[in-house]
């Protein structure tokens, strides 16, 4: 069964025709959420209840690319919750824990040996923590951009602004980014160094 | 300041510039002007390459694996936001609570201070005020007999096993299949152990009886050889009989108000048929007090049950003191409503706790 005919038949209540967009999607919905909340727990709870909340509207998708919608609800509700946080800090981040990602053979690349891996987590951790510092909105246009590989359009869309506002708030992530980057060379292992 | 504005806005636009031109999104004309800049100037060169460095590793981080599959349940198209909707039952808890506990408590604390009002804390004002409430109690508690007592009563008042006006009987006296039937009765509705049954009615000089005090068979003297008992005749409307024994001489006056009795009483002990009446009184009587009152004197005195003037122990004997009997008449039917509410409020004051816990999280 196409996308298509999936969307129609969860939109006739079909939960497992949903659930089978859900298979589709929800590694790149959980890797949004994570790169944005930094944590997994944050993640997993943003990406349930994206997926529950996109069940719950399917009946006002009106068509266009399923997987914009999916990654607009979710950044949403991430966006929510960093902003809720914001307002009522109780939980720093490091308190919810970082992915073992040594016990994660998924992360390793078949084609790179073991002193690559480690040195590709070792970046992962520093770039994560720049993301980290991020006002809500850049970093989910951020992610949006250069981790979803979303186009400017659809980063528009997906965040309800403009062409233009996309185009600043992605600069100026990026020009953040890289500054703390910067600042923090000497954590980033030497081949990933900025010069 | 300015200055530090002014270069952090040129800085800004121009990273605008290289970010934008590293994804090909400038026009023709502006992207033609900028990498004429990139070929003479090495210090714009190097940012656009420390940027696209930048947009390299974010690219370049690794795809999180998920921890778990998320699929919906079929529940999930009538279960709707159900996290937001606990979460909204749980704001509404708090000040329900909280007002619930408000209500709650200050009704306990009205029905206290009508209660300490009425009892007259600190002296006896309106002990008499509760007097008229004995009159109407204590009977109903003393002699009102259980399903079983009445087919008892029944039974004894056929066979005419005492006539009321009789003098007592003793234990042989009671036929045998009365006694054997009124016991089997009683044990079908087995409430009480005949111990517990004996009802005790003080007696007044005048053959009044007192007002209801708290049974002590065990802690009272013994009771003299000599006292009678009777399964009396029906002094009450519900032909329940009431029994009296008589201490001779002795500080503590024991009396048995008792349902139709048809069982054994030996001796001076106080041992009354298997009867499902409710344990009435225990008073000190009076040094005068009548010995031994007649069957007349019961008769008239059971039904009765009117508190006069207030006993006095005589030796400070065991048995319920004067102070606690009157006490405990007075303060007995606010007894139930002060525990109720008061436990309530309490209860709702540590819901209330949780509550507002819970929401503050």
């Amino acid at each position: 069964m196409d996308e298509a005919a999936l969307i129609s038949a969860a939109q006739q209540g079909q939960v497992d025709a949903f659930n089978e967009l859900v298979l589709a999607y929800q590694q790149q919905v959980y890797n949004l959420a994570y790169r944005i909340m930094g944590d997994p727990a944050s993640a997993s709870d943003a990406t349930q209840e994206a997926f529950i909340s996109a069940f719950q509207s399917i009946s006002r998708f009106r068509g266009g690319s399923f997987k914009s919608y999916l990654l607009r609800i979710v950044s949403n509700g991430c966006y929510d919750e960093l902003r809720r946080r914001k307002r009522r800090p109780t939980t720093s981040f490091e308190d919810f824990g970082e992915v073992d990602e040594d016990a994660n053979p998924a992360m390793i690349n078949g084609h790179e040996g073991p002193e690559e891996y480690t040195e590709r987590q070792e970046m992962a951790h520093v770039v994560q923590a720049g993301i980290e510092t991020l006002p809500p909105d850049q970093r989910i246009t951020l992610v949006l951009s250069d981790v979803q590989g979303l186009s400017y359009q659809e980063i528009a869309e997906a965040t309800d602004v403009s062409l233009g506002t996309v185009k600043s708030r992605l600069a100026r992530a990026r020009g953040k980014l890289r500054d703390y980057l910067r600042s923090q060379g000497e954590l980033l292992p030497a081949r990933y160094r900025l010069e | 300041m300015g200055l530090f504005t002014r270069r952090t806005g040129e800085r800004e636009r121009r990273d605008e510039l290289l970010s934008a031109y590293l994804d090909g999104q400038l026009g023709t004309g502006e992207r033609a002007r900028l990498e004429a800049q990139l070929a003479t100037d090495p210090a714009l060169r190097a940012e656009l390459e420390a940027l696209r460095h930048t947009v390299a590793l974010v690219r370049d981080l690794p795809q999180v694996p998920i921890p778990c599959n998320f699929i919906l349940l079929r529940t999930v198209g009538v279960r709707p936001r159900p996290a937001l909707s606990a979460r909204s039952r749980r704001a509404w808890a708090a000040p329900l609570l909280t007002a619930a506990t408000a209500v709650v408590s200050l009704l306990f604390v009205v029905v206290l201070a009508g209660d300490l009002l009425l009892s007259g804390v600190g002296g006896r004002a309106f002990a008499p005020a509760a007097q008229p409430l004995m009159e109407t109690e204590a009977p109903r508690v003393a002699l009102e007999p259980s399903p079983g007592s009445e087919e008892v009563v029944a039974q004894v008042e056929v066979e005419k096993v005492v006539p009321a006006a009789t003098p007592l009987p003793t234990v042989a006296e009671v036929p045998l299949e009365a006694v054997a039937s009124a016991t089997a009765e009683a044990e079908h509705y087995a409430v009480e152990t005949p111990e517990d049954i004996v009802a005790t009615v003080p007696v007044e000089g005048d053959g009044l009886i007192e007002e209801p005090a708290a049974p002590a068979l065990t802690s009272s003297p013994p009771v003299a050889e000599e006292a009678v008992a009777a399964p009396a005749a029906p002094a009450t409307p519900e032909g329940v009989a009431a029994t009296m024994l008589a201490g001779g001489g002795g500080p503590i006056e024991e009396s048995a108000a008792l349902a139709p009795s048809p069982g054994p009483i030996v001796g001076g002990e106080a041992a009354a048929a298997p009867t499902a009446l409710a344990t009435a009184t225990v008073m000190p009587e009076r040094g005068m007090g009548s010995a031994e009152p007649t069957p007349s004197e019961v008769g008239e005195a059971a039904p009765r049950v009117v508190g006069g003037e207030e006993p006095e122990t005589a030796e400070g004997g065991p048995g319920a003191p004067e102070s606690e009997v009157a006490e405990l008449a007075t303060i007995s039917p606010w007894q139930a409503p002060e525990v109720i509410l008061g436990l309530t409020a309490l209860g709702l004051a540590l819901a209330t706790i949780w509550a507002w816990r819970v929401r503050r999280q």
